[in-house]
């Protein structure tokens, strides 16, 4: 199908001149910041909750508020990352790397300035790359196989080096913890139950969000709990909040390319914005001049990871509109909302149905520039809540902390979970095991295992169906990719490691 | 005279109140209905379309409660152990079948009051289009010839796909590859993208592909045709007949125990939900087939379905009953 450039104008023409349109936009924007900032409530929750309200309007407006809360969501996590550590959605949570070290220097305004606009740039390339490159990119999502997902995810896991920190060591075993605790629950490809000791809320897994938020929540609770009576209160300043131009220059490059990576990402179903968020990462530490500088509240750390998981708010579009198969939970719950008027998303939807896909083009473009609106009206409040009392902020931390754990499942279970979780992860960073490695086994775990497991049996057992030149060159060229990566990643701290021997040996 | 007619209406609004407080009195507050899948799948899309007229048939609002976790099982133990006042209902989704038989969970369809039976829905077996696979007896024979050879790419080992396609093959002495997939999406994705040969999913999961000329459905799993795909045979008619195919099915209950008055305000009250049109046409555009079912017809399908699931998980070796 060719890009019709007179119907595209048209749906413009629609969009622009019913204000409907734009009031559900701005409230779906307004409700995604809100319930993503919230650790716990995710953009499919605030999605599958606002559904029923759109079922007496006309298709579009629905639509329109729904976008608005997907793109919302994924980018009112970063708020909460930068604030208090804790992503709001899982997406958000390569964001936390460097805007809470940010936050913690007293530029808590700029990093979520930062995040705003990287969301805001991140977000309209992957809406211009949906718009123009949906059908040629949807084939490409199909040729992920479970080789090629494998692939990907070892490509994710040689990311592990570069968030480990000072030791790698502690970043392998942390890393080995997360993939420990992925295997736990119902496994999904014989259908029998692993170490769930019997209890049946372990069967489905530990829940990520509750981990998640025992991960990074409650551990910093406790963290901040032990410092309070040794600190004396430092007053973080809100700053400012818009980055300025100069600094957002720098980083174009790292905008760009993470755009593109997150919205490839996010059309890959299966996968979704967190792991966008975290290839993105890497790929801009890899490329910087001065890796070192991330994961201590570098711009551009937080400019990567937010450009790229808005970006793949567009990618994950590509596979529901053209082929019906949801890129992730979010686009799941947008597809049932589409069948909900009738619509059902899918090859003959989009060749079918111009009406309604051109104007969700433009809606998801026009999404973005509300997002920035909002976003930034938005962002002196929230770094505001930094200047509070921390005794009193950090109790309403841990009280939002048992919320959002809850609210997940509506499950006591999963407050214990992030309670013993928190309690791990707070004696984990005493002795200095970087937590990072955890979450990214924790997302790349079962997207490895399952589908090592299963390409191992479509290929009866042949290991080397991964590096298969002639069937699965982009599971080689991934293969190929993350040895490249941890070679030269190895290569670079080695070599600076030498360089601090060096320098000892001479100050000796 | 028109005092008169005040009169009488003013007696029978107050006969009506009366007789409301004395046989009515339930349901006096807004209903739960337990949903054991998470929001936006198709378990909460039907529990969701099915209450949206609560208030006109049962006179109270009913609200929709994702409780997800431990496959559905999470859920469902939260209903069959609610205080059985009538107040909370769940909705009873196939794997309630599989808990107890593969050692998941000691549930069962004895833990429940049933109130009815919503809909079943059929499995398909498909190829992509292009396959070398015209028919059921093609995929069959080659299987036959050639066993572990054919890579079949379900939604979930044990799940009702999974042990729909192994009921078939088994029986007619075919050996395939099963390639368990987290859900319907990827593994007609996989299908798609001819990573595997053989899709197993619901049959309404690859309506669009159908539509789209993109898969051949070999078989409908079913006793008989889906209106949806009037030229997709039945495994009877494509030569490979079973008794009881296995079905996805969802249906309602409650906690044991809830008062009979009580439950038949809720299975009238639910069935006049089933029955509004707006409910039929919003399943029907979705491929879901309503069939329904009062209490003792559920039961009947559930004991049924029992037996066939325990042959099934045989031949999977996923049969462990909880003792």
């Amino acid at each position: 199908m060719d890009f019709d450039f007179a119907v595209f104008v048209n749906a413009w023409a629609t969009v622009l001149s019913n204000p409907w349109l734009i009031v559900f936009l701005f409230i779906g924007v307004t409700a995604g910041i809100s319930v993503g900032c919230l650790p716990g409530l995710t953009a499919t929750m605030g999605c599958a909750l606002l559904i029923p309200f759109t079922f007496g309007r006309p298709p579009l407006e629905g639509l329109f508020m729904l976008m608005g809360v997907f793109a919302g969501g994924i980018y009112g996590g970063s708020i909460s990352s930068i604030l208090i550590r804790t992503p709001g959605t899982p997406a958000a949570a390569a964001t936390l790397l460097d805007g809470y070290p940010m936050a913690q220097r007293g530029q808590a305004g700029k990093a979520i300035g930062v995040a705003t606009v990287a969301s805001f740039v991140g977000g309209t390339i992957g809406a211009l790359i949906m718009t123009f490159l949906s059908p040629s990119i949807a084939s490409f999502g199909l040729r992920f196989g479970p080789a090629e997902f494998f692939a990907l995810a070892l490509f994710g896991m040689s990311m592990i080096i570069a968030v480990s920190g000072v030791s790698i060591l502690k970043g392998i075993i942390a890393a080995l913890i997360g993939l420990l605790v992925t295997t736990i629950g119902l496994d999904p490809l014989s259908g029998l139950p692993r170490f769930t000791f019997g209890s049946q809320n372990l069967l489905g897994g530990p829940t990520f969000i509750p981990v998640l938020i025992g991960l990074f929540g409650i551990g910093q609770v406790l963290r901040n709990v032990e410092k309070m009576e040794i600190v004396h209160e430092i007053q973080t300043a809100v700053g400012k909040i818009l980055p300025s131009l100069k600094e957002m220059w720098q980083v174009k490059l790292t905008l760009f390319k993470s755009a593109v990576i997150g919205t490839f990402v996010g059309a890959i179903p299966g996968t979704g914005c967190d792991i966008a968020a975290f290839a993105s990462y890497v790929e801009a530490k890899r490329a910087s001049k001065t890796p070192e500088k991330f994961g201590t509240g570098h711009i551009e750390g937080v400019a990567a990871s937010e450009a790229g998981n808005n970006a793949c708010v567009g990618g994950a579009m590509i596979p529901m509109l053209t082929l019906g198969i949801p890129g992730d939970a979010v686009t799941a719950v947008l597809l049932g909302a589409l069948m909900v008027h009738n619509y059902q998303p899918g090859p003959i939807f989009f060749r079918e149905n111009l009406d309604i896909v051109y104007p969700l083009f433009a809606g998801m473009i026009l999404a973005q520039s509300v997002l920035l609106v909002v976003g930034l009206s938005f962002a002196r409040f929230f770094a505001k809540l930094l200047t509070f009392d921390k005794r009193i902020f950090t109790a309403i931390i841990f009280l939002l902390c048992i919320i959002g754990a809850y609210s997940m499942q509506f499950n006591s279970f999963d407050v214990f979970l992030a309670l013993g979780v928190g309690i791990f992860a707070y004696f984990l960073e005493y002795y200095r095991y970087p937590l990072s490695p955890i979450l990214l086994a924790f997302i790349l775990g079962p997207i490895a295992e399952q589908n090592l497991r299963r390409a191992l049996q479509i290929s009866h057992g042949d290991p080397f169906t991964f590096i298969d030149p002639i069937n699965h060159p982009i599971s080689l060229a991934f293969v190929i990719i993350s040895i490249l990566a941890l070679a030269s990643m190895y290569l670079r701290m080695r070599k600076t490691r030498l360089e601090e021997l060096k320098r000892e040996r001479d100050e000796a | 005279m028109l005092k008169k007619s005040l009169l009488v209406s003013a007696a029978t609004v107050a006969a009506i109140s009366l007789a409301t407080s004395a046989w009515a009195a339930f349901p006096e507050k807004d209903i739960t209905m337990i949903v054991p899948w998470a929001a936006g799948g198709g378990t909460d899309t039907l529990a969701r379309i099915l209450v949206k007229n609560a208030q006109k048939h049962i006179g109270v609002n009913v609200n929709v409660l994702n409780k997800t976790g431990g496959s559905g099982s999470i859920g469902m133990n939260e209903v069959a152990r609610a205080r059985p006042d009538g107040y909370t209902v769940g909705v009873l989704t196939f794997d309630l079948a599989r808990y107890r038989l593969s050692g998941l969970a000691p549930l069962s369809y004895r833990d429940f009051g049933l109130i009815m039976l919503l809909n079943q829905n059929p499995g398909a077996i498909t190829v992509r289009a292009d396959s070398q696979f015209q028919t059921l007896k093609d995929l069959i024979e080659y299987g036959k010839a050639n066993p572990g050879v054919l890579t079949a790419g379900h939604t979930g080992a044990g799940g009702a796909w999974h042990l729909g396609l192994v009921t078939v093959a088994t029986q007619a002495g075919a050996k395939l590859n099963y390639v368990p997939f987290d859900g319907a999406a990827p593994a007609r994705t996989a299908l798609l993208g001819g990573h595997v040969t053989i899709a197993a999913t619901g049959i309404d999961e690859v309506q669009e592909f159908y539509k789209d000329k993109k898969v051949r459905i070999l078989s409908v799993n079913d006793l008989k045709r889906h209106p949806n795909f009037p030229d997709v045979p039945t495994l009877a008619e494509a030569g490979y007949p079973l008794e009881a195919p296995i079905l996805d099915w969802r249906g309602l209950g409650a906690p044991k125990g809830v008062p009979a008055d009580r439950m038949k305000v809720l299975a009238d009250g639910f069935k006049k939900c089933f029955e509004d049109p707006e409910f039929q046409e919003a399943a029907k555009a979705r491929g879901l087939i309503l069939t329904w079912a009062d209490s003792a017809g559920f039961e009947k399908f559930l004991i049924g379905m029992e037996k066939t699931m325990e042959g099934a998980l045989k031949a999977v070796d996923l049969y462990k009953p909880v003792q």
